[in-house]
C-alpha cells in the first residue's frame, strides 16, 4: 500500500474546499513574523475560503493537543440526583461520536509522527486502552509534508528521524515544482483519494526520482547544520543517562528553570497526566489534566514523602524517562528532535546541551 | 467501548478503628469485583479525591472489600471523616499482585511495619485458605508504638493456626506492653529458615524495607526471593499517567510487587 500520486497546486486547493465540507480541516498557518524571529506556523482550523499554506517545516503546537487535552472530563459518575435519578443529558467524557473520520489535520512532518509512536504507545497499548484517545486516533485523518527547511533547532537527525515521512500517515505532500507527489499510506488514505479520484494522477518516475533528489538535497543542508553542533548520537543516549546519573549536569542546568513545565506540555512525546475529582451539583467528574514532572508536587506521596525532592532530580527524571525508560519499553528515545522544547524554554535549557553536557564531562 | 477511568459504586458498609489513625473501610461493590491478593485499587471519594490502597481482606471473599487506611492526606483524612452508608468509587484491581505458585511448598517469611500489614493480612488470608500447600509462613510484624498495632485481635488468633509463626515487635514500649521492644530488624533471627527453599516478603514504610533487606541479604537471601511493595503515588493504575516510574518499570502495572532481583541497578528506590 505504498502508491504515490501527484497533484497540481491548484488541485490541491479544490481537493482541500472539498474536505472543508466532509471534515473539520486543521493546518499550520503562517503567524505574523515577530522581528529577528522564524516564521512559524500555528494550527488553525480552514473555515470558508482560507486555504492551506504548505508549511516547510513542524508547527509550534504539538500533534498530541489533538488527542489529548491539557484539561478535560474523562468520565463522568453516579450522575444521580436526590431523588434518585440519572439525568440523560450526561455524557461519559468520550463524544459520542461516529466511528468514522470526521477531522484532518495538515501538515504534520516526520518529528511529530516519530513522537506519536510514543503517545500511541502510551495510551493504545498496555494493560489497557485509553478509548478516548482511540476514538480521536480513528476518527482523525492525517496528512502529512515533506519538510522543505529546517528551524534553527530541529534535530531529527540524531534521532535518526528523516525529515520527510515515510510511514505513519494517511497520505503524505511532497512539494514538487508546481505540484505535490502524494503517497498513500493507509486505508483512509486510499478512501480518499478513491472518492476524490479526478484531482490525482499517478507519479511518473521521472517524478519520484525528482523527489529523492528533493529529499537528499534537504537531509545534507540538515547535516551541515548540525554537524558543528557535535550532538550525542542516538546510540550513546541510554548509556550516559546511566553513567551521568550523578553529574552536577542536572543541578547546573537546573539553575534556570522556572519549573513552568512549558518543555513538557509542548512536547509530542511527554504524556504524564494526573487525574483528579471534582463535583458539579449532583455529578462527579474525573478530571484528567497534563502534568509536568519539573513541578514540586509531581511525585509526591501522602504523608509528604518525595522521591522527586529536589529540582536536580527532577530534570534528571525528565532525561531518565525519555533516554531511559522508553528506550527499555519501546527501543527508541521519546525525542524527536523537534526542538519545541528548546523554543519554549524561559531559563533557556536545551536539551541538546544537556546531553553534550554529559558525554564531555563523562569524557574527561 | 470500556472507560478505562470510570470507577464503579461501592459503599462503606462498616468501619473498624484499627489505631487512633488508622481504620478499616468494609466496601461492597454494586457490581462483580474481585481481586488477587496484592494488586491495588484506587479509591474514590466521589467528587473530591482518589487515592491507592491495596486490599487488606480475603481475596476469596467476593462480595466485600477490605481497605485499611491511615489517615496521611487529603484523601485519607476526609475517609476517616465519614460515616458508615456513603457510596465511594473504586477502580481496579490493578498491577500482579503476590506469585503465589511461586511460594508453593516454601517457608514464607512475611516482614511487615505498620500499616505495611494491611496488604499482607489480605496475602495472609490467601495462605492460610491453601495452608497444605506452603511448608510455614513466618510473619515478624513491628510497629511504632502498642497503640500503632493493627489488627489487635486478630494477631494472636493468626499464632494459634498450625504453621504459622509469630512474633511482634514495638519501637517504643508502653509501661502495659510486656513484648519485644525493638525495630522488626530485632526479630529477624532465629528463624531456622531453609534458606535454598524460602521466600520473604516486606511491607513497610520505604526506611524500614531498607533495613529489613539487607537483614534478609545478610541472612543468606538471593535477591530473587525478596518480595517489595513500592508504593508511589500511582494516580491512573494503568501505567499512562506516568507517575509511578521506577526505572524501566511502571510500579502499578509491573508491581507494585516487585522482587529485589529486578530492581538490581535502579537507583533511589527507596526514596
Amino acid at each position: 500500500m505504498h502508491t504515490t500520486y501527484y497533484i497540481q497546486a491548484v488541485g490541491l486547493d479544490g481537493f482541500i474546499n472539498k474536505l472543508k465540507k466532509q471534515f473539520r480541516v486543521f493546518a499550520p498557518l503562517e503567524k505574523a513574523q515577530e522581528r529577528q524571529k522564524e516564521k512559524d506556523y500555528a494550527y488553525r482550523q480552514l473555515n470558508g475560503e482560507t486555504g492551506i499554506c504548505f508549511n516547510p517545516y513542524r508547527a509550534i503546537e504539538p500533534l498530541k493537543e489533538f488527542f489529548t487535552y491539557p484539561q478535560e472530563t474523562v468520565c463522568s459518575y453516579f450522575e444521580q440526583d436526590k431523588k434518585g435519578t440519572v439525568p440523560s443529558n450526561t455524557t461519559d467524557g468520550i463524544a459520542l461520536r461516529g466511528q468514522s473520520p470526521d477531522m484532518i489535520i495538515f501538515g504534520v512532518k516526520a518529528c511529530d509522527i516519530a513522537a506519536h509512536k510514543v503517545q500511541d504507545f502510551v495510551f493504545l497499548e498496555g494493560v489497557e486502552v485509553d478509548s478516548s484517545y482511540r476514538i480521536r486516533r480513528q476518527n482523525t485523518i492525517i496528512i502529512s509534508g515533506d519538510c522543505t527547511d529546517f528551524k534553527r533547532v530541529c534535530h531529527c537527525l540524531a534521532w535518526e528521524i528523516l525529515p520527510h515521512p515515510t510511514e505513519g500517515f494517511d497520505l503524505n505532500l511532497s512539494p514538487l515544482n508546481d505540484g505535490y507527489l502524494v503517497d498513500v499510506g493507509s486505508l483512509k488514505g486510499e478512501e480518499l483519494i478513491g472518492q476524490y479520484k479526478d484531482y490525482f494522477v499517478p507519479a511518473k518516475d521521472t517524478q519520484l526520482s525528482a523527489r529523492r533528489k528533493k529529499r537528499e538535497n534537504l537531509i545534507d543542508r540538515l547535516k551541515r547544520h548540525l554537524l558543528p553542533q557535535n550532538l550525542v548520537p542516538r546510540n550513546r543516549v541510554q548509556s550516559l543517562m546511566k553513567e551521568g546519573y550523578n553529574l552536577d549536569t542536572w543541578k547546573e542546568f537546573m539553575r534556570t528553570c522556572v519549573e513552568c513545565g512549558g518543555c513538557n506540555f509542548i512536547c509530542d512525546t511527554c504524556h504524564c497526566f494526573l487525574l483528579s475529582e471534582k463535583k458539579e451539583e449532583y455529578i462527579n467528574k474525573k478530571i484528567r489534566t497534563w502534568d509536568s514532572c519539573l513541578y514540586a508536587n509531581y511525585a509526591r506521596v501522602a504523608g509528604g514523602a518525595n522521591p522527586l525532592r529536589s529540582r536536580a532530580q527532577r530534570l534528571r527524571n525528565r532525561f531518565m524517562k525519555k533516554f531511559d525508560f522508553f528506550v527499555d519499553n519501546l527501543g527508541m528515545p521519546a525525542c524527536c528532535g523537534c526542538g519545541r522544547c528548546i523554543e519554549v524554554c524561559p531559563g533557556k535549557i536545551d536539551i541538546r546541551e544537556v546531553l553534550k553536557d554529559l558525554a564531555s564531562k563523562l569524557q574527561k | 467501548m470500556k472507560n478505562i477511568y470510570r470507577p464503579i459504586e461501592a459503599t462503606i458498609e462498616d468501619i473498624v478503628v484499627e489505631t487512633p489513625n488508622i481504620k478499616t473501610f468494609v466496601l461492597k461493590a454494586k457490581e462483580d469485583f474481585s481481586f488477587r491478593t496484592g494488586q491495588f485499587i484506587e479509591l474514590a471519594f466521589p467528587g473530591v479525591g482518589e487515592a491507592p490502597f491495596t486490599p487488606s481482606s480475603d481475596p476469596n471473599i467476593k462480595d466485600k472489600i477490605d481497605v485499611t487506611i491511615m489517615n496521611v492526606g487529603r484523601v485519607t483524612s476526609l475517609l476517616h471523616g465519614v460515616s458508615k452508608g456513603i457510596p465511594v468509587g473504586i477502580r481496579g484491581p490493578f498491577g500482579k499482585g503476590y506469585p503465589l505458585e511461586k511460594f508453593y511448598g516454601k517457608d514464607i517469611l512475611i516482614v511487615g511495619g505498620g500499616v505495611g500489614l494491611a496488604p499482607l493480612r489480605s496475602l495472609l488470608f490467601s495462605l492460610f485458605a491453601e495452608i497444605d500447600k506452603y511448608n510455614r509462613v513466618i510473619l515478624r510484624y513491628g510497629s511504632r508504638t502498642p497503640k500503632d498495632i493493627v489488627y489487635k485481635a486478630a494477631i494472636p488468633e493468626w499464632a494459634k493456626r498450625k504453621k504459622v509463626d509469630v512474633v511482634t515487635t514495638v519501637d517504643v514500649g508502653d509501661p502495659e506492653w510486656k513484648g519485644n521492644v525493638g525495630l522488626v530488624t530485632t526479630i529477624l533471627k532465629d528463624l531456622s529458615l531453609d534458606l535454598k527453599n524460602a521466600v520473604a516478603i516486606v511491607c513497610g514504610p520505604p526506611i524500614m524495607m531498607k533495613f529489613v533487606v539487607l537483614k534478609l541479604i545478610d541472612l543468606g537471601f538471593a535477591h530473587a526471593d525478596i518480595y517489595l511493595s513500592m508504593e508511589k503515588n500511582m494516580s491512573c493504575g494503568l501505567g499512562k499517567c506516568g507517575h509511578c516510574r521506577v526505572g524501566k518499570f511502571y510500579a502499578c502495572k509491573d508491581g507494585p510487587v516487585f522482587t529485589f532481583d529486578q530492581l538490581q541497578g535502579i537507583h533511589d528506590i527507596w526514596d
